[in-house]
């Protein structure tokens, strides 16, 4: 369960919202991602703020925890063990070597071209990359389209954005500064 | 005065409602036939209405009200992104056409935002091509009080404003509906579909005062008696473009190319008059129709009293 924190000068808006971000969530299925979230709206300043705490999903796994790894001629054969990551791990390696070099031979077996294993033995993924993009997307989504200025903070678990329509003022990023180093200090939680 | 009704039956025997209907002066305006199931929108004179009910029960066919039928309606919001698009503009749209109305639905360029959001004059002309507008504007007080309001003040058509925070009244709308704001799914909810209700009793409480204005200086002819000379056109009959001809209150929209054809519009004989002496032809602002706004009797009468002097 999701906790709402509502600040502001309109109640409708502020309840609206929650709902609003209540359905984003459920709509893209990262509900039980979603930790705590803080949401300041006054419409007569023009500000929005939206602070969101996400759950630890563990830490990062190095590559060698997921898959096989066997030097070959030329490069590296990986045999994929945890399918769940499959896809971030192919990601990675597009990313990293580009496309050319990274060929997926099968569904669970992945050929590296010119890397060493050493190298690909010291990758690590981190799980909640993914997550933190998908919850990116859903504040953009709910953000009003109108408020163009942003700012955001962000660290491991916390993402902050502050939004405003003509210019941004110093009062509303110390607000926003603060918001977000509450978020981290879990300060007003039961 | 033409009411126009939708009649909902099968194909047998339909000839002897087309008969009737046309015995009695009054015009098909669609029809749609799904296999042998026939659904008729139809203008008929007031007083003939019980004629065609009994005829309709004796084919075992219903006559349904259409109280938005020979209206087209414009459902504007802020922008086409997705933060107002589809839900909830594409609902209301969707939930007019069930009481026989055309919609369309539009984006402002610029409609976002509060101190930043405009409205063009080209915007502003396309909107009045229809015969009412309704206005989303969003879910914040402030932000409709003071700056939206703006967006529909000089509108010329009557202007419905469906907003989410509660508030008595709005300037310059004919009509406000309360409680609908941004919405990220389908308005299926009882509650929703209650408020979707309350938006087309308004429309059509606006239409209806609409209707009660023309009839105190009537119109020339009733736009269906226009349709029904328009449709013999080759343009016409050859436009591929769903509904060639829609009705507005006040007159049609012909949906072929103004500067092609407004020559032949123009000879288009009504009732002995041509189509130029009794209306007004011009081009639409949004892709190649043409807008015919039909004059009143007393404006038509006038000028051809006012031709005979010597």
């Amino acid at each position: 369960m999701v906790k709402f924190e509502l600040e502001g000068t309109e109640r409708y808006a502020l309840e609206s919202y929650q709902w609003l971000l209540e359905r984003i969530l459920i709509d893209m299925g990262i509900t039980t991602m979603v930790e705590r979230v803080r949401l300041i709206i006054r419409p007569d300043q023009t500000l929005f703020i939206i602070s969101m705490r996400i759950k630890q999903a563990g830490s990062k796994r190095p590559v060698s925890d997921i898959a096989d790894m066997e030097a070959q001629e030329g490069g590296t054969f990986i045999t994929i063990k945890d399918e769940s990551y499959a896809p971030r791990l192919l990601a990675s390696l597009w990313r990293m070597y580009g496309r050319e070099r990274v060929q997926q031979l099968t569904r669970l077996e992945i050929f590296v071209d010119g890397v060493p294993v050493e190298e690909l033995s010291d990758l690590k993924l981190d799980p909640e990359e993914e997550v933190r993009s998908q919850l990116l997307d859903a504040m953009w989504r709910l953000l009003p389209e109108g408020l163009k200025v942003r700012n955001e903070y962000y660290n491991d678990n916390v993402m902050t954005i502050v939004a405003t329509e003509h210019g941004m003022t110093v009062d509303f990023l110390a607000e926003a500064q603060k918001v977000h180093s509450s978020m981290v200090q879990g300060k007003g939680e039961d | 005065m033409y009411e126009v009704l939708m009649f909902d039956g099968g194909v047998h025997k339909l000839e002897e409602m087309l008969d009737l209907i046309e015995d009695i002066g009054g015009f098909v305006l669609q029809r749609i036939q799904v296999q042998v199931m026939v659904t008729l929108t139809i203008a008929i004179p007031e007083e003939d209405r019980p004629l065609i009910e009994r005829k309709a029960a004796e084919l075992g066919g219903k006559i349904i009200e259409v109280p938005l039928a020979g209206t087209e309606i414009a459902v504007v919001g802020p922008t086409l992104g997705r933060h107002h698009m589809p839900h909830p503009i594409c609902d209301i749209a969707e939930h007019l056409r069930r009481y026989g109305a055309i919609t369309i639905v539009m984006g402002l360029a610029r409609g976002r935002g509060r101190k930043t959001c405009q409205i063009s004059a080209a915007e502003k002309a396309i909107i009045e091509e229809y015969d009412a507008a309704i206005f989303m504007l969003g879910n914040f007080k402030e932000c409709v009080t003071h700056e939206k309001i703006n967006l529909y003040k000089d509108i010329q058509v009557p202007v419905v404003v469906v907003i989410g925070p509660e508030l008595d009244s709005l300037p310059d709308c004919e009509a406000l509906v309360c409680g609908v704001g941004r919405k990220v799914e389908r308005m299926r909810r009882s509650e929703e579909i209650a408020k979707l209700e309350e938006i087309a009793d308004r429309v059509k409480e606006v239409v209806d005062r609409r209707r009660k204005e023309i009839e105190e200086d009537p119109l020339f002819v009733h736009p269906s008696e226009v349709k029904d000379a328009l449709e013999d056109l080759d343009a016409v009959q050859e436009c591929l473009r769903p509904s060639p001809v829609v009705l507005h209150v006040d007159g049609l929209r012909v949906k072929i190319p103004y500067k092609d054809h407004v020559r032949e519009l123009e000879e288009v004989e009504v009732y002995g008059h041509k189509l130029k002496d009794i209306a007004t032809i011009s081009d639409c602002r949004l892709g190649d129709s043409t807008i015919i706004r039909i004059r009143t009797k007393a404006e038509v009468e006038g000028k051809v009293l006012g031709c005979d002097r010597p």
